[in-house]
């Protein structure tokens, strides 16, 4: 099977510092596992994603791009004519924009299907398929067969990334690529204006709209809402009790309504 | 212009009780003649709009005092909150769409968050129209002016991007607002992909000047004045407080998307196993702490409530449970819907680790824990007599629900 992984310039969310972003490192994890995985990069400096020949890759194609130019129809380029049958991606940049919009544009400008926030991949049954996992959150998975190739970007939850491993980073190679097509005008600068970030008190869950400083106090510490109108049972009958802690878990719908079970 | 002339002694004649040897006076009665006197504090008690938050006053009401003393009846609603009007904007200048999750046809709380943000943009003039694809309830509490719901489509996410697009293009709304969550993130970027317009994803702040994200790891953040799309990030913005709107349904008469054949062969939803799903990802987590003494049973209960084991840091250090269902600052934070507390105090180390949920309910012999404070519904009794009570119901319910198939 032929892999595709987009490997983007990161900062470290700490330091600042040039890194590999870490769902990459995981999507390379995913595709060290079903076969062996290119690593494609288009900026102006490989240095960058250098990191991922020490996390799994053994070759990064890279494509000389200047700085700011928009990457996607290079990128759409180079993987047409790499036709891989998987291409995997972050789900967000980190360092950047970290708009996450660049999977879908290369997914719509080589027409392939695009699955998102994956967090495991395997071959499907049928000859052709895989079967991605996708993460809806708390655990919960949406199982998808896929006729491929298909464009697919990897969620947090996927298995944590392969250890760095230093001889495998000097013996991996990094290859320049020319650019196929030319590179598009750098994207017009959007009227964004850019300032220091700043930190806005979080929305307090339960607290009352316009209500009281004391209130959106009592609100944080869970003194208002459930806690504040919590019933208090002093010695009851341990039965009385299992029942009245089992209709409080069925009312806040933790726990299933006994129903008969389908006939068969 | 004389007054006449009081007549103390007729007054007090006139209010005095007959019965009894000793001379007994009603000075309940009101004064015979002359303005009643006024007490200003009821006065304003009665002013006072019921079941707000906090004290509010209606100063366009005045409330006699003889009515607050119950001299004159006043009709029972009055004193009732009014039931809210709905909210009707005829000819909206504008419309700001919505297009929520709505999983299940029900908003999610961040969905509601999205409708207040977008009545922040639509300010007075401006409908709010909630785009649904499938069915979607209690939009109209939720803020919505007009509501359309499109037909429900396949699995395919692509062809879900297509139908909104469409919608979208025939309504022609002045901004577009999604919930940036895993399917909604996902659903505005296809959109904005295939409408070829740019996305101002996660925004933070919503207001009509303009939208701000965070950008390059939250150094910077970005500021742009409200384009066509935008995505509302999670816990930003408050939900709509205002008085419920009519929804009134839109008919739509979008053509049949056609879309080339998906690729998508099939979907199925794995829920997640609560017995291995990590303690912080847990929706209900059942806890043991140093009153249970038989781990056994508590294991027993985990399984039959298909709760996620946790335990307090006492058991923990003791051996009897594994390090990583420790529950707290040095265990793991929870984000559960519900903490099922047996036989735990409450250590504040432990207290932060449930902060975050949003129900609670202990078992523990004492009355004074702050476990039993916090939670609600506490019940003051022996854990290891309430476990087996549990098991027991939960197997006679069982029994009884195999019995009635």
């Amino acid at each position: 099977m032929r892999i595709a992984v987009l490997l983007s310039a990161g900062r470290h969310p700490v330091s600042g510092a040039a890194v590999l972003p870490r769902l990459e490192a995981q999507a390379i994890r995913i595709a060290a596992g079903l076969g062996t995985p290119v690593g494609l990069h288009a900026g102006p400096d490989a240095a960058a994603v250098a990191d991922a020949l020490g996390q799994g890759l053994s070759r990064i194609a890279h494509v000389a791009l200047p700085e700011g130019a928009d990457p996607v129809p290079v990128l759409a380029a180079s993987l047409r004519a790499m036709a891989p049958d998987l291409v995997l991606a972050g789900r967000r940049g980190q360092g950047g924009d970290e708009s996450g919009i660049v999977p879908y544009a290369l997914a719509a400008a080589l027409g392939l299907p695009l699955i998102a926030d994956v967090v495991a991949v395997a071959p499907g049954e049928a000859a052709g398929t895989l079967r991605l996992d996708q993460s809806l959150g708390r655990g919960a998975l949406r199982r998808v067969v896929v006729r491929g190739p298909v464009v697919a970007t990897v969620h947090p939850d996927a298995p944590a990334p392969l250890a760095y491993a230093f001889g495998q980073a000097r013996r991996g190679v990094i290859e320049p690529v020319a650019a196929i097509v030319p590179a598009g005008p750098a994207a017009a600068p959007a009227a964004v204006e850019e300032r220091p970030y700043r930190r806005r008190p979080k929305l307090v869950k339960g607290a009352p709209t316009g209500g009281s400083a004391a209130e959106r106090l009592k609100a944080a510490t869970g003194e208002a809402g459930a806690a504040a109108s919590g019933r208090l049972l002093v010695d009851p009958d341990p039965d009385e009790a299992a029942r009245e802690i089992l209709a409080y878990l069925r009312g806040i719908g933790v726990l299933a309504p006994p129903s008969p079970r389908p006939n068969p | 212009m004389t007054r006449p002339r009081r007549d103390p002694r007729a007054e007090r004649a006139a209010i005095q009780v007959a019965a009894g040897p000793r001379p007994r006076f009603d000075r309940s009665a009101r004064a015979a003649g002359g303005r009643p006197r006024r007490d200003p504090r009821p006065e304003r008690a009665g002013q006072r709009v019921p079941g707000a938050s906090r004290p509010r006053y209606d100063l366009s009401q005045v409330v006699p005092a003889q009515a607050l003393r119950g001299e004159v009846a006043v009709a029972a609603e009055a004193r009732q909150p009014a039931a809210a009007k709905i909210l009707v904007v005829e000819d909206p200048a504008f419309l700001v769409a919505v297009v929520p999750d709505a999983a299940g046809g029900r908003l999610s709380p961040h969905d509601r968050q999205v409708l207040g943000a977008a009545r922040v943009l639509a300010g007075r003039e401006g409908g709010i129209l909630v785009v649904s694809v499938g069915p979607c309830e209690a939009c109209g509490p939720a803020g919505a002016d007009r509501h359309l719901a499109l037909g429900e489509v396949g699995t395919d996410p692509d062809e879900r991007a297509a139908r909104v697009a469409a919608a979208l293009a025939v309504a022609s709304p002045r901004h577009v607002l999604f919930p940036e969550s895993l399917d909604g993130g996902d659903l505005a970027r296809r959109v904005a992909v295939r409408m070829g317009v740019p996305l101002f994803d996660n925004a933070e702040v919503v207001a009509a000047g303009g939208l701000v994200r965070p950008a390059r790891g939250r150094r910077v953040e970005q500021r742009a004045a409200p384009g066509l799309l935008a995505s509302v990030a999670p816990d930003a913005v408050a939900d709509y407080a205002g008085p419920p709107r009519e929804a009134r349904p839109l008919a739509h008469d979008l053509p049949p998307a056609a879309e080339p054949a998906s690729t998508i062969l099939s979907v199925a939803r794995i829920p997640a196993d609560p017995a291995t799903v990590p303690l912080s990802l847990a929706e209900f987590v059942a806890s043991a702490g140093n009153g249970i003494r038989d781990l056994d049973t508590f294991r027993q209960l985990v399984a039959a409530l298909h709760a996620t084991p946790g335990a307090s840091r006492v058991l923990c250090d003791a051996g009897l449970m594994p390090r990583h269902t420790q529950v707290g600052a040095s265990g793991t934070v929870l984000a559960a819907t519900c903490y099922f507390a047996l036989g735990i105090s409450g250590a504040p180390q432990h207290l932060q680790g449930v902060a975050g949920c949003e129900h609670v309910v202990a078992v523990n012999t004492d009355l004074h824990a702050a476990m039993i404070e916090r939670a609600g519904l506490a019940i003051v009794q022996d854990a290891q007599a309430v476990m087996p009570a549990l098991l027991r119901l939960l197997a006679r319910e069982k029994q009884e629900a195999g019995e009635g198939s």
